[in-house]
């Protein structure tokens, strides 16, 4: 125990955690404790806010919207990467308009979301699902054109029928692709169901944010930011964690 | 394994020209890779090439296992023309071509699962190479968890595996390092011998070259041509005594050397004009 | 798996464009709904309307400092911090929780907070930048110059070079540049993100603000018109820092 707590892996974060957090405290209460929401406000808060449910609540809206959401964007998104991948031509044609997309911020496009698709769920939905499966379906298309040529050709000499080909060759060597792209579009996820609920419908985590600002309460909004930046952590963590274990099917050349 | 008349080549090669044509827009650009290459190579015979770089070896060999076809020319395997990859020849990579994704195992029964073979029958059969080679420990390691010189027992082990009786070596050794390669040729040598296999091997390295070679064929700086074929006459087995001090050996080197050294020379002199 | 060559790609990109822009054109006509989708014509109208009565220049040379300033505040922080964690594991493990945070949390959640703490102004959409975009710079900073190779240390000191600091200088940072330059790149494109963000979530103004106002108008043709030129800044300044990339090459 005591072993552990020296090392300086744990020792020395634990020491400027304490600091900074103490500080602030001390310095946020001295000054103004609503404002400046030091920890022990936050915590507070946090005890509040789970009483009431309604920390509960809006993470319950926030992950039913990201599953979903998330979930369209895998199923449609790897079809639509391999067509893309397969049929380059397809792919060239489209690749302005995904590079525009990406390019564009999605907060100024809030406006356009609304006079398409309301304020409602589908307009969230909308944002978690149609960058992440973008992001996915770029990753895959890219993983299924960067086939190994000289794997092909192995294949090749032994003779191998088309399906299998893609069957031993062409699909394995496209799945750390998929799977990178699998975590990007997590990310991409994330990011459009917070944006959703804090400026579409107030609802969810994101909305918690919102009203946290509206009646300015910071240790309120702190509270939403760190359940969403452990549910983030928690999902990115576990794509990543399979991302690597796939990277070794990259091979050498 | 002398010349009999009545023997066919493994391979023969008639008239082989090739030309690539360089991608990127169509105001094509043509670089003539090969041009006019004859051959005829014996059954049992282990056949090294050597040549300047970018003279159209792997070109040759990739012709000969019909990866890719020429533009002229025949390529015909004991008899008979052929056009597409078949179970007669088989390729080991220099870059070892093993999926990172298989285990050493399904590496080597890779050729036979494509051909359907019965599972069990592939299973014993690249079993049995695996052990030729010396890789019985390592049967479910992946190639990222293998050395170099390992991974190209694995490439070797699975040509072997089709039961081929030629083997098209791309400087098989050329990424490995200089004792394991040692180690290395000895015990091709060996596999070779025991199995009757005819072999193509291209190499950079002049001992190496000489040391497997019952011919070395030298080809001239780009395009490709046949520019000597030399008998290399040492006893075998080749690893039981001196064979780079021998009389022979030093005089075929040094023969190979002076030509090629010709040859390089006046690419660095038309390179730097 | 075919390689097509750079002339085909850019026709049929050209065609598929031009396509694409009559579709619209012609199905928005169709539709006669400006609201939900303007011609491109009207887009095209709206947005002559923004330059020539100088909207445009305004919105973008607002949105352009706003970046520019951010850039460079973010810039700073990353390489001060990024320095000190790669070359120190202390500053490292006392820092490594709150970048992790950092990294983890969106941006676009901790704005509110901003708006708080920093206020609207100039300040506080700064702040937003930089939130947004110091993260991938310190990354790369802490990773080129920890990665920075061990031999060319060893050469440089061989010539004489002497102490941390000339070495950070004359060595680990030229041999860091490309790895720099590419999270610089990355930071700009996030940059972009945060500068729309500052700018119509904290006080309108710039681009961000123009689209937000407009959107409120419902003027559908007008958000179009001022969305391209936001876009084409993010594209311009990333395919920019590329571009300074690939001459760097020699690595
Ligand atoms: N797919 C291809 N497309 C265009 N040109 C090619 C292609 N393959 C080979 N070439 C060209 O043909 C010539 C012969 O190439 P090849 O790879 O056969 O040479 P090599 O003798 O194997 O060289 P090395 O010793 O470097 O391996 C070179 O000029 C090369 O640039
Ligand atoms: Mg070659």
């Amino acid at each position: 125990m005591i072993d552990k707590l020296i090392r300086p892996s744990v020792f020395l974060p634990l020491v400027s955690l304490v600091v900074v957090f103490g500080g602030w405290e001390i310095v946020g209460r001295s000054i103004n404790p609503l404002l400046f929401a030091p920890p022990s406000e936050v915590l507070r808060q946090f005890g509040e806010l789970l009483q009431t449910g309604e920390l509960q609540d809006a993470a319950m809206v926030t992950v039913r919207a990201l599953f979903l959401g998330y979930f369209l964007a895998v199923v449609v998104g790897i079809p639509f990467g391999i067509l893309m991948g397969a049929w380059t031509r397809f792919g060239d044609i489209l690749q302005p308009y995904l590079y525009a997309i990406f390019a564009t911020p999605r907060v100024v496009l809030v406006p356009l979301i609304v006079v398409w698709f309301g304020i409602g769920f589908e307009a969230r939905l909308f944002l978690v699902f149609f960058w992440s499966m973008i992001a996915i379906s770029v990753n895959t298309a890219q993983g299924v054109r960067h086939a190994r040529p000289d794997l092909v050709e192995v294949a090749r000499s032994f003779q191998a029928t088309r399906l299998q080909m893609a069957r031993h060759v062409l699909i394995p060597g496209a799945i750390p692709f998929v799977v990178s792209g699998l975590r990007i579009g997590a990310e991409r996820a994330i990011v459009g169901v917070i944006i959703g609920e804090m400026f579409l419908q107030i609802v969810g985590l994101g909305g918690v944010i919102t009203k946290g600002s509206q009646e300015l309460l910071p240790a309120k909004m702190l509270c939403a930011v760190a359940v969403i930046a452990v549910l983030g952590t928690i999902i990115v963590t576990a794509l990543d964690t399979v991302e690597k274990r796939f990277q070794d099917w990259k091979g050498a050349p | 394994m002398k010349d009999t008349v009545l023997d066919i080549p493994a391979i023969e090669l008639k008239g082989i020209r090739k030309t690539f044509t360089l991608s990127e827009d169509r105001d094509a650009k043509t670089v003539l890779a090969l041009d006019g290459v004859d051959l005829k190579i014996r059954q049992g015979e282990f056949l090294t090439i050597i040549g300047p770089s970018g003279c159209g070896k792997t070109t040759l060999l990739r012709i000969i296992a019909s990866l890719i076809l020429p533009d002229e020319g025949e390529v015909i395997v004991e008899g008979e023309p052929v056009r597409e990859p078949g179970i007669k020849r088989a390729m080991v990579f220099q870059t070892f071509g093993l999926f990172p994704w298989k285990s050493v195992i399904d590496n080597v029964i890779f050729p036979l699962m494509v051909r359907k073979f019965d599972a069990a029958e592939a299973r014993e059969i690249a079993m049995k190479h695996i052990r030729q080679v010396g890789l019985d420990k390592f049967v479910d390691a992946y190639p990222h968890q293998l050395s170099g010189g390992m991974q190209q027992r694995v490439g070797l082990a699975r040509a072997l595996s089709t039961g081929a009786d030629i083997l098209l070596m791309d400087e098989p050794f050329g990424a490995i390092d200089a004792q394991t390669r040692e180690l290395m040729q000895e015990e091709l040598m060996k596999i070779c011998q025991q199995e009757q296999k005819t072999v193509v091997f291209i190499t950079h390295d002049l001992d190496e070259a000489v040391l497997l070679a019952d011919r070395v064929l030298l080809m001239s700086r780009g395009p490709g041509r046949v520019r000597e074929v030399i008998d290399v006459d040492l006893p075998r087995p080749r690893f039981d005594y001196d064979v780079r001090g021998h009389e022979t050996f030093v005089k075929v080197r040094a023969h190979l050397w002076h030509e090629l050294r010709n040859d390089l020379v006046e690419q660095r002199a038309e390179e730097t004009s | 798996m075919k390689a097509r060559s750079r002339k085909d790609v850019r026709r049929d990109q050209i065609v598929g464009v031009m396509v694409f822009l009559i579709i619209w054109e012609v199905s928005a006509r169709l539709l006669d709904n400006s609201l939900i989708l303007p011609p491109i014509s009207a887009i095209l109208a709206a947005l002559w309307e923004l330059i020539i009565t100088g909207q445009l220049i305004v919105a973008l040379s607002q949105s352009i400092l706003l970046l520019i300033a951010g850039l460079i505040v973010a810039t700073t922080i990353g390489f001060v911090l990024g320095a000190l964690i790669a070359r120190s594991r202390t500053a490292y493990w006392m820092l490594n929780p709150y970048l992790s945070a950092l990294f983890v949390t969106p941006t676009i959640a901790l704005v509110p907070l901003v708006l708080v703490w920093f206020g609207f102004g100039f300040p506080g959409r700064v702040t937003v930048v930089v939130l947004a975009a110091v993260v991938p710079i310190l990354f790369s900073v802490a990773s080129g110059l920890r990665d920075s190779p061990g031999d060319l240390i060893d050469v440089a000191r061989s010539f004489g070079v002497k102490g941390e600091i000339a070495l950070l200088f004359k060595v680990r940072i030229r041999a860091a540049l490309p790895v720099l330059l590419a999270g610089l790149r990355l930071a700009a494109g996030r940059g972009v993100v945060g500068m729309a963000v500052a700018e119509t979530y904290l006080r309108l103004g710039g681009i961000g603000g123009l689209i937000k106002s407009y959107g409120a108008m419902f003027q559908t043709d007008y958000v179009f018109a001022s969305i391209l030129p936001l876009s084409l800044l993010g594209i311009g300044i990333v395919s920019l820092i590329g571009r300074a990339e690939r001459r760097l090459h020699w690595t």
